[in-house]
């Protein structure tokens, strides 16, 4: 009974093929799934998805969505899903520092919540191909 | 030209069927999220009903011209509902996506805009993505009450139609309401298909209906249902937009396949009559000249 995995986005299907593993990072923590899951329904907040094919690990950056597996078919809806390869790193890290600094210039609600989401995205863009985010950037 | 836009019309169209296992799936889901959540009273931000005092009006227009009137419709009924907002009394901001839009909304001043997005040749789920952000924090930061979607539906080749969705707030059963309370079920799915009809082209749109199997009983929620309808939500946000971003798109290439096509055959006929113009003048000529010879030769014999 082998684990087959689908990412789609709401313009193509990012992902569908079988796997041996998967690692799913949910606002409640991180699940790890195996062949034989029971069902299970969970919401994914922006983070990564961790694959397993062939003994290697493969990384991918998901912007929020939801998981579902049932029956060792386990599918994601995401808004938008980057494999690691497809990233830039230094573009990825520029794109951290860039929306650090519009959090922190950040006025009213409005631009508080928005600043937060580029945040969240570009921190996980930059945990996806495994560089850890740079320090605040000095005054 | 004309066969350059349909070409282009059939990837629009190819875009919205990729986009469907994306919608289906999700369209289960929520269905079946929604059948648990019944007695409870749902409370999340993107469904919040509130009094409305302001509305975000999205207006997306294309990018470039040679489109015959497609613009113009779109704008013109912008006028319009910006007129029926301010006689009852509403406020309104407008968010504007596309060239052609933000140039009109830049030259009036005196029309409260909140943003002018430039549009792209094939909506990506990254625009749809930095349009839907925007959207929820105005939503969510209730500096507007209510989100209205003006785009353009893809009826058929000769035919454009903007239409006013409400797009937020959400109904968590995901229906889609136009602005008269008319409601489709999220369930029902309409699309567009460019194919030929007697050696022309012609649209069709067919009505596709989800199937929503109840899930088996065992599936455990790994959160309580009303965080996984939270999550769920702003995915189904974000289709709405690409889908609007997709047809509008579609609606214009089929206008810039129609006023090429005009455009052509007006060409031709102008061709043609001048054509004709210019060998008359120089038959008159050639006949002049011809009679002058005669009239001469005739003097000297």
């Amino acid at each position: 009974m082998t684990l087959n995995l689908r990412v789609m986005a709401p313009n193509r299907i990012v992902w569908n093929s079988e796997v041996q593993e998967i690692i799913l990072s949910t606002n409640s923590g991180q699940i790890g799934v195996l062949p034989n899951h029971a069902p299970l329904l969970t919401a994914l907040d922006i983070g990564i998805l961790k694959i397993r094919i062939n003994g290697q690990w493969s990384t991918m950056a998901l912007m929020g969505g939801f998981a579902m597996i049932d029956n060792n078919q386990m599918t994601i809806l995401v808004n938008e899903a980057e494999k690691a390869v497809e990233i830039n790193p230094q573009e990825a890290r520029d794109t951290f520092q860039i929306a650090q600094k519009k959090l922190a210039q950040a006025e009213g609600r409005k631009q508080v919540i928005e600043a937060n989401l580029a945040l969240k995205r570009a921190k996980a863009r930059l945990e996806a191909i495994d560089a850890t985010p740079p320090s605040p950037v000095p005054n | 030209m004309k066969l350059v836009a349909a070409a282009k019309v059939r990837r629009a169209q190819e875009a919205v069927v990729n986009g469907r296992p994306f919608s289906e799936n999700l369209v289960k889901v929520l269905f079946n999220v929604n059948s648990q959540l019944q007695t409870e009273d749902i409370d999340i931000p993107l469904t919040q009903i509130r009094t409305v005092k302001k509305i975000a009006l999205v207006v997306i227009t294309g990018d470039r011209g040679l489109c015959g009137g497609f613009n113009n419709y779109v704008l013109k009924k912008a006028e319009e509902r910006m007129g029926q907002l301010r006689k009852i009394g509403v406020e309104y901001t407008i968010v504007s996506i596309g060239k052609k839009g933000n140039g009109y909304f830049k030259r009036r001043p005196y029309i409260p805009v909140d943003r002018l997005i430039d549009g792209e040749s094939a909506p990506t789920t990254k625009e749809a993505q930095s349009i839907a952000d925007e959207l929820f924090s105005l939503f969510v930061s209730e500096d507007v009450d209510k989100v209205e979607l003006l785009y353009t539906r893809f009826v058929s080749l000769i035919k454009s139609d903007p239409v006013i969705h409400t797009l937020l707030p959400l109904s968590p059963q995901g229906e889609v309401c136009d602005i008269n309370g008319n409601c489709v079920d999220a369930a029902d799915d309409e699309m567009f298909r460019l194919t030929t009809k007697e050696g022309k082209f012609s649209v069709e749109r067919e009505i596709v209906r989800t199937e929503t199997p109840e899930f088996s009983g065992v599936l455990t929620f790994e959160q309580e249902p009303i965080q996984i309808l939270d999550a769920l939500l702003p995915l189904y946000l974000n289709s709405q937009i690409l889908r609007a971003l997709q047809e509008s798109i579609a609606s214009e290439l089929a206008a810039r396949m129609n006023a090429m096509n005009n455009a052509s055959d007006n060409a031709r006929d102008l061709n043609k009559s001048l054509s004709i113009s210019y060998n008359r003048q120089r038959q008159a000529k050639i006949t002049g000249e011809i009679l002058e010879i005669v009239a001469g030769s005739t003097v000297t014999i």
